[in-house]
């Protein structure tokens, strides 16, 4: 029986589980966005994401430098995703929400299995965008953290200052904010409305690749590499309420926090059973706030 | 409009016999396919009805009820390995359904308890991790001696009793089929039974306000946990079809994860939600075209093509028939045919016109 508390693994443990939790965030940051707009979610949400980790994956080879690769490939992924909006769920969005569930779920198919047309069926690897060689770390209370994983962390940072400016400080990110809140109003106020939500759709797509080309280099290059990640980050969406950002951070670094702690102290569970676990916990704090952490909750007039 | 369409009211002698007629078109449709006994183009139709059966279930909770389910997968699953292990452990087949309906039933109604607190997509993502979970559950040591682990259980073959006029191993195929439709029309007869019935009425009053409902005296916490039981049982009794029909459960099957929670709403919802030949047509158009788009990938042998081919027909649908098939089917019909509710006794002699709001909204509008 292990009695003694080593905190330097605790530590590592952590770090990992922040590591793996800020890409939950920025998939769930992503979803949050769409949510904003739409009131749907996307299931195709990680699969754009995957498509633009594939092309950084072609960039690379071709020996683009990855930090330009991925800059590049989250631009495609935007127009990508606002052309999507504008062609395929738009037209729908008004007659039945129903159909825009099917919708996505056909993007989700068709745009997953077109990875395998393209790319093929077999994994590919992509290089990090971090320092990853043996001897990159550094020592945090004695704990070695690699840069590799804190890196992720650090990027989730700067990806959350820059949209807070977005949101807090540009016109556009003013018009994003009052499209979410009333789109009729918003409208009526003079904001082109079916601009925003495609740049809406944009901007989580543009989110989405950089989770996907952050998350690739430890989990291989797949055409399954985004479904679970994507089902953790609605679950994580949801923890934190689906329309508000900072739960979704929140949401997603917890989870990642619970799998840490699950995978590392709670060894009788099992991998398969951690999702399962963090489920509970979910439905649980669902149970207590219907509409999530930091989700509002609607109070209906009749 | 070059032409007015014909008024026709519901329940008059024309309507009863349109409805006849669809009704014959079907049961000639299956009765040919049937006594033709093709094994695997029966197969396949066998596999859509059992598809449609669940699909029945999940059209009463989410279509009627307006309760978003994605776990569908999870009572399906405990459907078909209620059989299995009972089949494991020696008991008759046919006794197994009744026992999985119930286990499907007292599961769902446990799991219907969020739906009175939580809405929309939160209510849809909570039913989703149930989805997600059923797998890993199943894959769980410490329950192997129940469901089998990862190897599942095996050898769940039910050879046609001796009072069916089907002779043992040969005829298996038709057998299948014959109990398979027997059950689909039973599970469809209850569903549209209960639709008809005032729990009915709560339900679609729910889906459609649910404080109107309330502030009416539906009794809303107990129509959600009944219908979601019903909806579970339902889904859970194609569960054992499919297991006796596949003669094995294991975890990995793709029906039993999240997958097949997703294949029952497609089909839901590309058939038509909210009505009654949806979950049929559903079924059918789902499992063809998901055939149709297999072949073509694998007759041009280009990997990944049959699941492209059925995203977009996905897309294109969703885009062109917001409501199914059947709201397609209702549109080019309603150029020709209207169907109008009976006029109220004491207004019997007006304008049938008069009720005309009724085809306002086509996921409400009536049958043939």
């Amino acid at each position: 029986m292990m009695l003694a508390f080593d905190s330097s693994l605790f530590i590592q443990r952590m770090v990992d589980g922040l590591g793996e939790g800020s890409i939950y965030a920025m998939l769930a940051l992503s979803i949050v966005v769409v949510f904003r707009a739409t009131g749907q979610l996307n299931f195709a949400q990680g699969e754009i994401g995957l498509f633009g980790a594939f092309i950084v994956s072609t960039l690379t080879l071709s020996d683009v430098p990855i930090a330009l690769a991925i800059l590049i490939a989250m631009v495609v992924g935007a127009v990508l995703a606002a052309t999507i909006e504008r062609v395929v769920i738009r037209p729908i969005e008004h007659r039945n929400p129903g159909a825009v569930v099917v919708a996505s779920i056909g993007l989700f198919l068709g745009i997953n299995q077109l990875h395998s047309m393209i790319w093929g069926p077999n994994a590919r690897s992509l290089p990090s965008v971090f320092p990853n060689d043996a001897d990159d770390f550094f020592r945090l209370f004695g704990a070695p953290v690699r840069w590799e994983r804190f890196g992720i962390f650090l990027v989730l940072l700067v990806l959350l200052a820059l949209l807070w400016v977005l949101f807090n400080k540009t016109k556009i990110g003013l018009a994003m904010r009052a499209v979410a809140n009333n789109q009729e109003s918003a409208g009526l106020a003079g904001i082109r409305v079916g601009g925003i939500l495609m740049i809406g759709w944009g901007l989580a797509a543009a989110i989405s690749v950089l989770a996907a080309s952050l998350l690739a280099p430890q989990g291989g290059l797949s055409a399954s590499l985004m479904f679970g990640p994507f089902l953790i980050a609605s679950a994580a969406a949801t923890l934190g309420g689906l329309d508000s950002p900072i739960g979704a951070v929140v949401g997603g670094l917890a989870l990642g926090l619970i799998k840490a702690i699950i995978i590392g102290y709670v060894g009788f569970l099992g991998g398969d059973m951690v999702f399962t676990v963090s489920l509970m916990i979910i439905l649980v704090v669902l149970l207590w706030r219907p509409g999530g952490l930091f989700g509002t909750v609607t109070v209906e007039r009749v | 409009m070059a032409m007015q369409p014909r008024i026709i009211t519901r329940g008059s002698v024309l309507h009863r016999v349109g409805q006849l007629v669809l009704f014959g078109a079907f049961a000639l449709f299956f009765v040919r396919a049937g006594l033709e006994g093709d094994r695997t183009g029966l197969g396949l139709l066998t596999d859509a009805i059992i598809l449609a059966t669940a699909v029945t279930g999940l059209n009463l909770i989410t279509g009627y009820t307006g309760q978003i389910s994605i776990g569908h997968s999870a009572f399906f699953g405990i459907g078909a390995y209620t059989t299995a292990i009972l089949v494991d452990r020696g008991w008759a087949h046919g006794w197994t359904f009744p026992i999985a309906a119930i286990v499907a039933f007292v599961i769902g109604c446990i799991v219907g308890l969020p739906a009175l607190r939580l809405k929309g997509v939160y209510l849809a993502l909570v039913t989703l991790g149930l989805a997600v979970a059923f797998p890993a559950i199943l894959n769980y040591e410490k329950l192997a001696d129940l469901t089998g682990g990862p190897l599942g259980i095996k050898n769940l073959t039910y050879l046609p009793p001796d009072w069916t006029p089907f002779d043992g191993r040969a005829d298996l195929h038709l057998w299948l089929f014959w109990l398979s439709l027997g059950i689909f029309l039973l599970v469809s007869l209850i569903a549209s039974n209960l639709l008809r019935s005032r729990v009915g009425r709560a339900m679609i009053a729910i889906r459609d306000n649910e404080t109107a409902a309330a502030v009416m005296g539906v009794d809303r916490a107990a129509v959600k946990t009944v219908v979601f039981g019903l909806s579970a049982a339902m889904a859970g009794v194609a569960g054992s079809l499919f297991a006796i029909k596949l003669t094995l459960v294991e975890p990995a099957i793709a029906f039993f994860t999240i997958i097949g929670a997703i294949t029952i709403l497609v089909a839901m919802v590309v058939g038509g939600s909210a009505s009654t030949w949806g979950p049929l047509v559903g079924a059918l158009f789902y499992t063809y075209v998901n055939d149709w788009a297999r072949t073509q990938g694998e007759e041009r042998s280009i990997d990944g093509l049959a699941g492209v081919i059925f995203g977009v027909i996905l897309i294109l649908l969703a885009r062109f028939a917001p409501f199914g098939v059947v709201g397609l089917l209702r549109k080019f019909r309603a150029r020709f045919v209207r169907v109008v509710p009976k006029p109220p006794v004491a207004l019997a002699g007006d304008l049938p016109s008069a009720s005309a709001p009724a085809e306002a909204n086509p996921s409400h509008a009536s049958t043939t």
